[in-house]
């Protein structure tokens, strides 16, 4: 071994102590890396091209990037324990209105937006209410995936059944599906596809949950009450006990296996089928969003968001990855490419997007004459529709009702709980 | 002619010498050996417990500064459905849960302090519930309850047991809660089972001679020696068992997440639910503290009587 000495020694130990005491290695030794939690996309392809981009992005760069992926359900509680410990990644995946909720805690990126708003249109919507929190962007709007109909073809042509228009009809050929063999499909349990079906169906019938004001409480309502008179009698017709415990792919695995003949959905269930080469791809096709008794159709836009956290100590380069996948315009087609029309442009120049001619089975995601919300319409964005969101008042609300509390007692305690989050 | 004494100056103990002395006292030596179990003590044990009581104490928002509003989140959460229900699963949850584990754990120690063949193999056998990650095996039971794969149900309809589609495990209030409660038991009996054995070895064989001379019979004998000499035994395996089954947490959030409408949810799963996915950390920890001080009074009562009983 080769002799150390005094004087090296004393380099060394005082360097050593010194970025100790600072926290800041030598210039010459810090090395420009990131990390990046992103959720497990229901369209897998898109996943394999993020990792494909990072690594581009590094040799572009002589950034380093880790992307990591989690299971939705426990994005939550993963983002809490991170701001807790102000520590973890440096950019994470926001949906609906998760910038709303954790806004003390991202970085401002309103210049970010403005840039890709300046190269690619508007954001849309739904996007700009949950990622511009309060006159600042909290997140940078990324892809967004909208729910629709998605059902076996091959059996409603075998069942001489008319693909459903209304609610109403899809009660209907339910019942004939459900005696086929071939239930309806729609969770009613603690998970986010519950809320994202339960929302448009309450929407259609002419209910909501908190008032436009974002104060007032009015899920306890004759619209609603009609509404969960109808998740009743689908369940007790057209569906299965199962749905009371479906996770959020459940209904994906229902359709994509053969059982289900009929489920809300985006187009994440057919895609799998159709890239794992499962026998139902074939027969599996979609329809536009269904109508309420007043004609109105209404359906869940789920935007995703990129943002930073406050605590990250490589705002700079974080911010260059941002850049680098959503504002290089190659770069940003391929991702959306990869994700075969599940993670949808957000951006008002790139609605006609090439990936929506890439499968037939893909034309009605148009979704013309419906109108696309985010969770709580028609109460503006704000951290209250995240929390009754996360705390699964309507699944629960219709739990309780299908499995024999009554409508008017059930709607009541939902009532109650929101009026609890709304006051605290 | 006197000689004054001559003062040779003691040179003072080297500090070696020092220290080698202060390390021959017990008072001494006793702490430094103890401090860093106590360090550690604190670290893991002390301080997540004086922040977790903090935070029940405060209106702990996700990432917002927090105020002291006392006993308030305890007070609120019986105004909740959702807390009041797991108020209830808990408590029907741990006492099924341990009265079977009991049951069969001392069943099964007694099976297998018989004469077996293969018996150090079966021994063996019966820890793996309690040895493999309890998040991967609750895992292979979902996939037996799930309601699209269920082999539990096709078994039952293929043996003629059930109509189909046969019951709906996760979905349904009571087979929910009869899921998690199987599956805790399962988790749960090995331990029952070979501390239940350990004590059982230790009982003297004399005394069973004895009573067999006196004309006592299997069940008198059980009755009589065995019940009564694992008393220390089952009260701290029934002692930790329900410290660990009132705070189950993969098992519940695996299987059912809290569901069909919070009727498995337990307090380790409601915590999680409200304090880190709804963000409201000082309810969450309002509820994880909730039961703290009815069990430390059942450690104390419990603890107090196996003292009594073996001195």
């Amino acid at each position: 071994m080769e002799n150390v000495s005094r004087r090296h020694f004393l380099t060394a130990t005082a360097g050593l102590a010194g970025i100790l005491a600072t926290g800041v290695p030598p210039a010459r030794a810090q090395q420009r890396q990131i990390s990046y939690l992103a959720w497990n996309n229901f369209a897998p392809a898109s996943d394999k091209k993020l990792a494909e981009i990072g690594q581009r992005f590094t040799k572009d760069t002589g950034i380093k990037i880790r992307i990591d992926h989690i299971a939705a359900p426990q994005q939550a509680a993963k983002y809490a324990s991170e701001v807790q410990t102000q520590a973890g990644h440096d950019l994470v995946e926001m949906r609906m209105h998760f910038p709303w909720l954790y806004e003390p805690q991202l970085l401002d990126v309103s210049d970010l937006a403005a840039e890709m708003e300046k190269k690619y249109g508007a954001a849309m919507p739904s996007a700009k209410d949950t990622a511009f929190v309060k006159g600042t962007w909290r997140a940078v709007p990324q892809y967004h995936a909208v729910f629709m109909a998605a059902y076996r073809e091959d059996l409603f042509k075998k069942g001489g059944l008319k693909t459903p228009d209304t609610w109403e009809d899809l009660y209907v050929v339910g019942k004939e599906l459900k005696k086929m063999g071939h239930p309806i499909g729609i969770p009613i349990s603690q998970n986010y596809d519950s809320i994202s079906t339960a929302g448009p169906v309450l929407w259609a019938f002419g209910g909501m949950e908190i008032d436009k004001d974002g104060k007032t409480v009015r899920i306890n309502s004759a619209a609603t009450e009609q509404m969960v008179e109808w998740y009743k009698k689908v369940y007790r017709d057209c569906m299965e006990p199962e749905v009371l415990s479906w996770t959020d792919a459940s209904n994906n695995e229902s359709l994509q296996q053969g059982k289900a003949g009929w489920i809300h959905n985006p187009v994440s269930a057919y895609i799998v089928a159709r890239n794992n080469k499962m026998p139902t791809a074939d027969v599996i096709n979609h329809h536009r969003s269904l109508a309420g008794p007043s004609g109105q159709r209404h359906d869940t836009d789920a935007p995703r968001h990129i943002g930073i956290w406050k605590f990250s100590k490589n705002a700079e380069p974080a911010k260059e990855w941002i850049r680098y996948l959503l504002g290089k315009k190659e770069v940003y087609d391929e991702y959306i490419m990869s994700g075969d029309a599940f993670n949808l442009p957000v951006y008002a120049n790139m609605q006609d997007h090439p990936v929506l001619k890439t499968d037939p089975k893909f034309a009605p995601l148009k979704q013309e004459g419906v109108q696309l919300h985010c969770y709580g319409w028609p109460a503006p964005a704000s951290d209250k529709v995240q929390l009754i969101t996360n705390s699964f008042i309507l699944p629960n609300m219709l739990a309780k009702a299908v499995t024999g509390t009554s409508t008017k007692e059930s709607v009541a305690w939902a009532d109650n709980e929101m009026k609890k989050i709304i006051a605290g | 002619m006197a000689v004054g004494a001559r003062v040779v100056p003691i040179a003072p103990p080297s500090l070696r010498t020092r220290v080698s002395a202060l390390l021959d006292r017990d008072g001494i030596l006793g702490p430094i050996f103890v401090s860093p179990a106590v360090l550690l003590l604190l670290i893991l044990v002390a301080y997540p417990f004086c922040m977790a009581l903090y935070f029940s104490m405060s209106n702990a928002f996700i990432g917002r500064p927090s105020h002291f509003i006392g006993l308030k989140n305890f007070i609120n959460l019986w105004q909740s459905d959702a807390f009041r229900q797991t108020f209830q699963n808990a408590f029907v949850f741990t006492g099924a849960a341990v009265a079977v584990k009991l049951v069969l754990g001392i069943s099964l120690a007694l099976l297998l302090s018989e004469q077996l063949w293969f018996k150090r193999a079966i021994r063996g056998a019966i820890l793996l519930p309690w040895v493999i990650p309890t998040a991967l095996s609750t895992l292979g039971w979902w996939w037996m309850f799930n309601s699209l794969y269920s082999v539990v149900n096709w078994t039952g309809i293929a043996t003629g047991l059930m109509d189909p589609p046969g019951p709906n495990w996760l979905g349904q209030k009571y087979y929910a809660m009869t899921a998690v409660v199987v599956v805790n038991i399962w988790r749960g009996l090995p331990f029952f089972a070979i501390t239940i054995l350990a004590g059982l070895v230790s009982i003297p064989k004399e005394l069973y001679e004895a009573a067999e001379a006196d004309g006592a019979g299997p069940v008198a004998r059980f009755w009589l020696i065995t019940l009564p000499l694992l008393k220390p035994v089952l009260t701290i395996v029934i002692l930790f068992s329900t410290i660990f089954t009132f705070s189950e947490f993969n098992i519940i959030y695996v299987l059912t997440h809290g569901g069909p409408i919070n009727s498995t949810h337990l307090f380790a799963t409601l915590s999680r639910q409200i304090g880190l996915e709804s963000g409201r950390i000082g309810e969450g920890a309002a509820i994880s503290l909730y039961l703290f001080p009815v069990l430390m009074m059942v450690v104390y009562a419990q603890l107090k009587l196996v003292r009594k009983e073996v001195y």
